[in-house]
C-alpha cells in the first residue's frame, strides 16, 4: 500500500464548478422522502446533506492519485462531519477542495480522515464535510 | 420555533425512516452513489452483508428530519455528525424496512443546542455519536 502519514496535509486543486439547480435540490429532497417548503419555491435552499454529494465528487481526487494506490470499490465510510455557514441554494456554483488531514494505517487496511471545503466560485465559504474512509489494500501473498 | 420550550433535556416528536428498494434506486441517482451494495444483491453478499444495505448517506440525510421538522428553517443547522455503525439491509419485497429515530436536546449554549439522534433498525443502533448542532435563538 502506499498511502501513509507522508501524505498528511496534501490539498488538491478545486473540482470544476458545480452550479446548483432548482431541479436538482427538487430531485434529491425527494429521494430522501422531505417535503420542506423551504426545498421548494423559486430560490430554494438544498437539503443540509446535499453537500455530500458534491464532497463525494471531491474525493475522485484521491481514487485518480496514483501514490495513494485507492479505490472506490475498497472504501468504507466510517463517519461523516458538516460544519455549515450557510445552506447551499439554487443558483451557488460551488467548488471543492480536498485535503488529507490525518492517515491511521493498520495491517492492509488505513484509515483515512479527509475534509472537502466547499465554497462558491467568487470564494465564499459554504460547508466543510469531513470524512473518515477505510480503505482496505488486498493483502499480497508472495 | 419560537412556540417550543428549548432546554437540556427536551425531546423531539420521533420519526420513522421507511426505505424499499425503489427508494435506494432513487437516492443513488439523486446523489450519484452507484455503488453497487446498494442495489445487488450478489454485490452485497460478496462483502458478507446478508441483502442489499441502504446508503449511509441516505440514513444521515433522511434522519436529519427530525431535527429539521423541529426548527422549521433547515438553515438553522450549523453541524452534523454521525457514526456509521451497523448496516440497513433493505429487503427486496412491498413492505420494505422501518428505522425509528428520536432525539433530545443534551447541551444548550448561547442559543446553539446540540441534540442527540438515535437511529434504531430493531435493537439495532445505526448511526453513533449521532448529534447536530442547531441555531436556535
Amino acid at each position: 500500500m502506499s498511502l501513509s502519514d507522508a501524505h498528511v496535509g496534501r490539498t488538491y486543486p478545486a473540482t470544476r464548478p458545480y452550479l446548483v439547480s432548482r431541479e436538482k435540490i427538487a430531485e434529491f429532497a425527494r429521494a430522501l422522502g422531505d417535503d420542506n417548503p423551504a426545498y421548494a419555491g423559486d430560490r430554494p435552499q438544498a437539503p443540509p446533506t446535499f453537500a455530500a454529494v458534491l464532497a463525494a465528487q471531491a474525493w475522485d481526487a484521491l481514487f485518480s492519485d496514483p501514490e495513494l494506490d485507492m479505490k472506490l470499490a475498497q472504501t468504507i465510510h466510517g463517519d461523516q462531519r458538516f460544519a455549515w455557514r450557510r445552506p447551499l441554494r439554487a443558483g451557488d456554483e460551488v467548488v471543492a477542495r480536498l485535503t488529507i488531514d490525518k492517515v491511521r494505517s493498520r495491517g492492509a487496511s488505513a484509515f483515512v480522515t479527509v475534509s472537502v471545503a466547499l465554497s462558491t466560485s467568487a470564494g465564499e465559504s459554504l460547508v466543510t464535510a469531513t470524512s473518515t474512509l477505510l480503505h482496505t489494500w488486498p493483502e499480497v501473498t508472495a | 420555533m419560537s412556540a417550543h420550550v428549548v432546554e437540556v433535556g427536551t425531546e423531539l416528536p420521533p420519526l420513522v425512516l421507511h426505505y424499499t428498494r425503489e427508494d435506494l434506486v432513487r437516492y443513488a441517482g439523486a446523489s450519484g452513489d452507484f455503488n453497487p451494495i446498494h442495489w445487488s444483491d450478489r454485490a452485497a453478499r460478496a462483502l458478507g452483508m446478508p441483502s442489499v444495505i441502504a446508503h449511509g448517506m441516505l440514513t444521515m440525510g433522511k434522519a436529519l428530519r427530525i431535527v429539521t421538522d423541529w426548527v422549521g428553517d433547515p438553515a438553522r443547522v450549523e453541524g452534523y455528525f454521525v457514526r456509521f455503525t451497523k448496516p440497513v439491509p433493505v429487503p427486496d419485497d412491498d413492505a420494505g424496512v422501518d428505522v425509528h429515530v428520536t432525539a433530545r436536546v443534551t447541551a444548550l449554549e448561547d442559543g446553539l443546542a446540540t441534540i442527540a439522534i438515535d437511529a434504531l433498525l430493531g435493537e439495532t443502533r445505526v448511526l453513533g455519536s449521532a448529534q447536530a448542532q442547531v441555531r436556535c435563538g
